[in-house]
């Protein structure tokens, strides 16, 4: 007797509606549901950040969210972040920087990233560091990730 | 490794406090209550906790409002850490929590766990806790006999343990600012996200001496406490006394906070931290004075 829950969700700008068991965590929504396999299954417990998603722009990991708690709200991946096939200026920055070796953690780091400065447009290197402490690169990319951050604040930034 | 799925559950979503109570009381050690996740998640997806029933409390009016009531902060048991973090009230009048909370997890963690989990919980590792002490909160608690309001120090019992009956739920933490004269600091040390060790102080300063001061360790022992034994020694001291109290407070500290050796560290430098901090904090809240 599985109980299921109705959703509505807005998934990278195009609307989705379905039912869902409500154990269904939002990460096997997305990757075996919806196809999104940009979306990373890594630690599975909220430290590692490769599973990042944004709700409502606010990162969330969909390994340990359940996907019932989307209903009404807009879920961008990776996949959501182009525009008319062009990349979203951090996907360009991180490609210019080489900010990875192995990719793995890089959706997550990107959409990390693009939280990050739609709540501060320009942060400084700390703040950037302190941020993007939640999601861990094994390769350790670290300073090409906070350079390409940091390129993108300076391009799109206030200086206020 | 590799997707773990949760045990299948049903899903119960009461829209009031005492339908709440009376779903975990007719349900008992089958349901658990359900808010942000964060903790609860994890604890199923391993089997640590298991659970037929999920008990949803974020539907209940209210119960993510913060609200100012006469010098009183009200918060609700489901506000996340993120708005704690972040919010301007909380952050003006309850500056060591938002300092706190700052700290929480992750960003991911901080916008999906909540206050009242934080602290339903009860993992010794972690930071509200500590920083509601120095503010003497309240938690309130309903069940279906109606509500009480305990201090927060009692409502810590224990490791994973706090004074809630089975068919009680945390609805709301009760805050008392600091009064003017009043300064606060929150420090901690941490390793991979989680605290080793924290420290909340709150200090009245005047002609040069402390008039008075509360200080809660956490992370250390079982459970987040304040130290009162030693807040009431350094009354009335210079701030230089103080600190050199604090200083010989080694033996005090290790009977009051019952340290253990662990992955984090030795009992003996798990009171060494806890001293240092103690003292930093002690100092820095004085200075605004």
């Amino acid at each position: 007797m599985i109980q299921t829950a109705q959703l509505a969700i807005t998934v990278n700008g195009k609307s989705w509606t379905g039912e869902v068991p409500v154990e269904t965590q939002l990460l096997d929504l997305l990757r075996t549901h919806l196809g999104l396999i940009g979306t990373k299954r890594g630690c599975e417990s909220e430290v590692c950040g490769a599973c990042t998603v944004l709700i409502d722009g606010i990162p969330v990991s969909s390994c340990n969210y359940l996907a019932f708690e989307a209903n009404g709200k807009t879920v961008t991946t990776i996949e959501g972040l182009e525009t008319n096939g062009e990349l979203h200026p951090l996907q360009a920055a991180f490609m210019r920087n080489v900010a990875a070796q192995c990719g793995y953690c890089t959706p997550g780091q990107i959409l990390a990233a693009v939280a990050l400065l739609q709540e501060n447009a320009s942060p400084t290197y700390e703040e950037i560091a302190r941020w993007m402490t939640g999601n861990i690169c094994r390769c350790g990319c670290y300073p090409a990730i906070a350079t390409a951050i940091r390129e993108v604040s300076e391009e799109t930034g206030s200086r206020a | 490794m590799g997707n773990i799925l949760l045990s299948p559950f049903r899903l119960m979503t009461p829209t009031t406090v005492s339908e709440a109570a009376a779903e975990l009381s007719r349900l008992g050690d089958a349901a658990k209550i359900y808010a942000g996740g964060a903790e609860l998640l994890l604890l199923l997806r391993h089997g640590i906790v298991q659970a037929e029933y999920l008990v949803n409390i974020k539907r209940i009016p209210g119960i993510d409002d913060i609200a100012v009531d006469g010098e009183l902060v009200r918060i609700g048991a489901a506000v996340t850490h993120r708005r704690l973090e972040r919010d301007l009230l909380v952050r003006e009048r309850l500056p060591i929590l938002a300092e706190a909370e700052s700290h929480i997890g992750n960003i991911r963690v901080r916008a999906q766990g909540t206050i009242g989990g934080n602290l339903c919980f009860a993992d010794p590792h972690a930071d509200p806790g500590t920083a509601l002490l120095v503010h003497e909160a309240f938690a309130v608690v309903a069940g279906p006999g109606g509500t009480r309001r305990i201090p927060l120090e009692e409502f810590f019992v224990g490791t994973y343990e706090t004074a809630l009956a089975p068919d009680e739920l945390l609805t709301e933490i009760q805050v008392q600012p600091l009064s003017p004269g009043w300064n606060g600091a929150f420090l901690r040390i941490e390793q991979y996200y989680r605290p080793t060790a924290n420290v909340a102080a709150a200090v009245q300063m005047g002609q040069d001496r402390i008039q008075d001061v509360r200080l809660a360790v956490g992370c250390i022992g079982p459970r987040a406490l304040r130290l009162s034994e030693i807040e009431s020694e350094l009354v009335g001291l210079p701030l230089e006394e103080a600190d050199q109290k604090l200083a010989g407070s080694k033996a005090y500290l290790a009977e009051r906070l019952e340290p253990v050796d662990d992955l984090l560290g030795s009992a003996d430098y798990k009171i060494h931290i806890t001293r240092a901090l103690l003292r930093r904090a002690l100092h820095q809240a004085s200075q605004y004075a």
